[in-house]
């Protein structure tokens, strides 16, 4: 309707112009002009009918729309009209793309989305922050089961509420940890799964407090991956810390986006995992995770304040039955239950998805530049076309309209090609950092993903198509028209920084990549100080309670004779700080100096045989003896570390000295031990002080040093351990395997790394080459007058490689600034962990340096040397 | 191409429909005699762009103050197409006018000051 009336306007339009233009040309005939002479004249006098019609159309249609659709035809028919450009462009942008929002999908998955798919609007999870209560509350988001109770019973916003405690167990008395919850009956239908692939969700009977039925529901990737799909599951008995459950289910894993156990287990069974210490009973006890439905009508607001009031009534009750030692203060955020929300994690997700995003955006920023380039080549050819469009009356704001939209309808094609890769790569990604298969659920692109893609396209299209854009304008139109363009034009200040910042942003991602893959060689190769293939830490779980203080002094000491029975076991020690793990620092200072004018240094509670026992050397001095504990009081001496000494007394003698410890012992030193590199990986450590651990005492880590096969005496601790208590579910490792294990899961994240550099490099370096080669093309008359001018080869080559190489010169050094900063802030973020990352770890950049100046001299070197093959006669024949 | 003219740019922003709504105040009248009109009422000294005419006229148009219709003109076996006042138009050419006017002595009040306000 709309367009015939149109396609109607215009013809009228186009009659009543002629029609006046006729007339306008009878007149100027009756004056006397010849026919030809009249006809110019009325042309002269009219204008350009072109610009006439445009601006008259303008006037009645909503004149966009319109204008949209020609420049989407003619932006079509561009693209059309050099498919191999189309191509590369469409191949750059979908790899760019794809990346990005195959990578994003799976961070909106485990990150931004609620965990079920199941009318996730009205999905909360119920977090209370405490204040009082107990040490550590503040970091707490559970709650105990009386407040949980009231919860459930009160709150009428929420139509469903569910718990849930996460645990470690030993499935099957295999030699490894799984992960499981105890849950409340109705967790399945809280968080969606509606439906089992086999037998049932739990009964109501079976959450009911004082029934100990012992059922469990597996996942369905666990059954796949651990009981091979067996069908006759469902019925059979598995053994969970040696105690027998009844399989009687499988959950479907469609229905949740995040799995976060893979067996679930009636949470009634609590103590049955706490030697029998029931945290039903015990209000001190924050143990539960909660989450809830929301009532129809009710918002999460409502909600929250619902559960406040309720908490705080709780509070009171508390405080009147003096139920506490400390008065508690709780307050609540309810969130949509995905990561990115969760008050504890929030920072945490937010610093990751920057860290991982990071180099994808440089990836995609450099399929921008690719484009540019090439459209930037383009605009170069087509500059005649664009002035007879300037000359036809075309404004410059449509002109690059027209422009703009032919990128972005590249953009669009890549878009769509990039969501078929987006589909692929999560599974590729997961299967590279997860060979076990353990994350299940399949990565659903939803609208937070096509959003982001749309995002992609738009940015990817105009900033690839700016720069051409201004390009194609910049040349005096008379001199274009006749198409005698002086090449000088061809190289311009723009296509100069674009190689410049290619270079500089594939420099970032290849010192990345350089930084990943060393890492788990040097992982592998560091000498820590201690004996790594002959030690195994043995990780138990002993907290006071389930156990008392002579329960656990009394496992510790059968668990002792029963691994010194062990064939091949050669002595035992404990310490209170683990290699490799995260040490905390506090103040010793001298006997002489008062608190607070000491150093930090970490101190380490160990037995009298630790320093034989992980081969650590003494310097100076004398070994603890056993002789140091076996006073009734804390024992008064220390052997301190090199670097101790150092710090405190530097070159003089410290055995003597009395140093002083933030619980003011007083403590003789006796002797130096060497340095270890236990806390960074290949890093000395700072001061370290050794005391004597109590044998009383009931923490701290039990190290086993043995002599022949690991592997079979890890089994035999593992068994004397769950001889002794069944509950504790972790497996003892050798210091080398659990380095090895590290650099493992480090390797598959630099295989990533190295992937997305590898992309970026090739996307480098193909846009250099091809801007290159269109660049020497163009100037190829410049060099047949040079060359008759009497330029040699050798230095037509030379001059192009000189010029080439100050670009990857100030590329390179760009990419140094652009880098430092980036590993400045990620050696920061990994302050506190093991890994060590130097920012300015030179050997880094030099490496990614040389790579990159190898692969680009290649990609100057054959355009330059195509210039030295010019013809100067063909050359200035071609004019 | 079009020529350039110091009247086109010094023709106040508003001017040019007032004018086509005073030529067809005469009667109905198409493009080309309402921009023969101008030009000539004024000695020339108005040359009347087609660039700004047709939109013009189109603008009118659509606004609702003239109403076209191809019709043959007298004098030749042609049809032209012919522009005509509305009574709204008419309206609106009582109201530039005023305004004009009020403008036109207001510059010149400043321009050209009387005695007694000097």
């Amino acid at each position: 309707m709309r367009w015939g009336r149109i396609g109607k306007k215009d013809a009228d339009l186009d009659r009543e112009l002629r029609s006046d233009l006729d007339l306008e040309e009878e007149e100027q005939r009756e004056n006397g002009a010849s026919p030809a002479e009249a006809r110019f004249a009325a042309r002269r006098a009219f204008g350009n009918p072109a610009l006439i019609r445009e601006q008259t159309r303008a006037i009645w249609t909503w004149n966009g729309f319109e204008s949209f659709t020609s420049d989407v035809r003619y932006g079509l028919r561009g693209l059309c009209r050099t498919p191999l450009l189309t191509f590369m462009v469409v191949l750059a942008l979908s790899v760019g793309m794809g990346l990005n929002v195959g990578i994003f999908s799976i961070l909106n998955t485990m990150f931004l989305e609620p965990p079920t798919r199941i009318d996730p609007a009205s999905f909360v999870q119920i977090y209370p922050r405490y204040e009082g209560w107990f040490a550590g509350a503040a970091q707490s988001s559970r709650l105990n089961a009386e407040d949980f109770d009231a919860i459930r019973t009160q709150a009428h916003s929420l139509r469903d509420v569910a718990a849930w405690e996460q645990i470690g167990i030993s499935l099957d008395d295999l030699h490894r940890q799984d992960s499981s919850l105890l849950v409340t009956c109705n967790y399945f239908h809280v968080f969606g799964m509606e439906r089992t692939l086999m037998g049932r969700f739990f009964l109501p009977d079976e959450c009911q407090s004082g029934t100990e039925t012992r059922v469990l529901v597996l996942s369905e990737h666990f059954w796949r991956n651990r009981y091979a799909s067996d069908p006759q599951i469902v019925g059979k008995v598995l053994h969970i810390n040696r105690q027998p459950f009844v399989v009687v289910g499988i959950a479907a894993d469609s229905s949740a986006n995040l799995i976060p156990g893979d067996v679930w287990m009636p949470y009634t069974l609590q103590p049955a995992f706490n030697h029998g210490d029931s945290a039903f009973q015990n209000p001190n006890s924050a143990w539960l995770n909660a989450a809830a439905r929301l009532r129809q009508g009710y918002t999460r607001a409502d909600a929250r304040a619902e559960i406040e009031t309720i908490l705080r009534q709780r509070d009171r009750f508390y405080l009147e039955q003096r139920t506490f030692t400390l008065d508690r203060k709780t307050s609540v955020v309810l969130t949509n239950g995905s990561y990115i929300e969760d008050p504890a994690f929030q920072t945490v997700a937010a610093g990751l998805m920057a860290l991982v995003m990071g180099p994808l955006v440089l990836v995609l920023l450099l399929a921008c530049t690719n484009v540019t380039m090439l459209f930037l080549s383009r605009s170069l050819v087509r500059r005649g076309e664009i002035a007879v469009r300037l000359a036809l009356g075309a404004g410059r704001g449509r002109l690059t309209r027209m422009l703009v939209i032919e990128s972005l309808l590249a953009a669009f094609l890549a878009g769509i090609i990039s969501i078929g890769l987006a589909i692929r790569i999560p599974s590729l990604v997961l299967a590279t950092l997860d060979p076990q298969g353990q994350f299940s659920s399949a990565i659903y692109p939803d609208w937070k993903v096509f959003g982001f893609l749309a995002c992609l396209v738009l940015v990817s299209a105009v900033l690839s198509s700016l720069a051409p854009a201004r390009e194609s304008f910049r040349f005096d139109l008379v001199t274009a028209l006749k198409g005698r363009e002086g090449s000088v034009t061809a190289r311009t200040p723009t296509t100069d920084a674009l190689i410049v910042v290619q270079l500089a942003m594939s420099f970032v991602l290849l010192a990345a990549a350089v930084l990943f893959a060393r890492m788990p060689s040097t992982i592998e190769g560091i000498d820590p100080g201690f004996e790594t293939r002959r030690l195994m830490t043995v990780p138990l779980e002993v907290t006071v309670p389930p156990y008392t203080n002579t329960s656990a002094i009394a496992f510790h000491r059968a668990l002792e004779a029963r691994l010194l029975a062990l064939p091949g076991v050669q002595s035992l020690a404990w310490a209170s700080i683990a290699p490799f793990r995260f040490s905390p620092q506090q103040e010793v200072h001298l006997d002489n100096q008062s608190a607070g004018q000491g150093h930090a240094a970490s101190v380490d509670k160990v037995s009298p045989n630790f320093f034989s026992t992980f081969s650590i050397p003494l310097l100076h001095g004398r070994q603890f003896l056993n002789s140091d504990a076996s006073a009734a009081g804390p024992a008064n001496v220390a052997i301190v570390s090199q670097a101790f000494a150092r710090t405190f007394w530097g070159a003089g003698d410290p055995v003597g000295k009395v140093v002083v410890t933030t619980d003011r012992r007083r403590l003789v030193v006796i002797g130096v031990a060497a340095d270890t590199r236990s806390e960074r990986y290949g890093i000395v450590d700072g001061p370290r002080l050794y005391t004597l651990r109590h044998s009383n005492s009931v923490d701290g880590e039990l190290f086993v040093r043995f002599t022949d096969d690991a592997a079979p005496l890890a089994r035999a601790i593992e068994q004397a351990v769950k001889t002794l208590d069944p509950t504790q579910v972790e497996t003892p490792v050798t210091i080398r395997d659990f380095l090895e294990t590290n650099a493992t899961q480090i390797r598959a994240l630099a295989r990533i790394v190295l992937f997305m550099a590898g992309i970026a490099v090739v996307l480098a370096i193909t846009g250099i080459y091809a801007v290159l080669s269109f660049v020497i093309n163009r100037r190829t008359r410049e060099f047949g007058i040079q060359m008759m001018l009497g330029a040699t080869r050798e230095s037509i080559f030379r001059s192009v490689m000189k010029r080439g190489l100050k670009q990857i010169a100030i590329g390179l050094f760009c990419g140094l600034i652009l880098a430092f900063p980036a590993a400045w802030s990620f050696a920061r973020m990994t302050k506190r962990g093991v890994l060590p990352i130097h920012a300015f770890d030179f050997s880094v950049y030099c490496i990614a340096a040389i790579i990159l100046l190898v692969v680009s001299i290649c990609a100057m070197a054959l355009p330059g040397l195509r210039a030295t093959r010019v013809d100067p006669m063909q050359a200035l024949r071609n004019e | 191409m079009a020529k350039e003219t110091p009247q086109r740019n010094g023709l106040l922003q508003g001017t040019l429909d007032m004018l086509v709504l005073r030529t067809l105040l005469y009667g109905p009248a198409h493009g080309h005699q309402i921009g023969k009109h101008i030009q000539r009422t004024t000695n020339d000294f108005l040359q009347m762009q087609h660039g700004s005419l047709y939109p013009a006229l189109h603008r009118l148009e659509k606004k609702g103050w003239v109403v076209s219709k191809w019709e043959t003109a007298p004098d030749r076996n042609r049809e032209f197409k012919y522009y005509r006042l509305t009574e709204k138009g008419r309206k609106q050419l009582v109201v530039e006018e005023s305004q004009w006017k009020q403008m036109a002595d207001a510059v010149a009040s400043v321009m050209w000051p009387t005695a007694e306000e000097s």
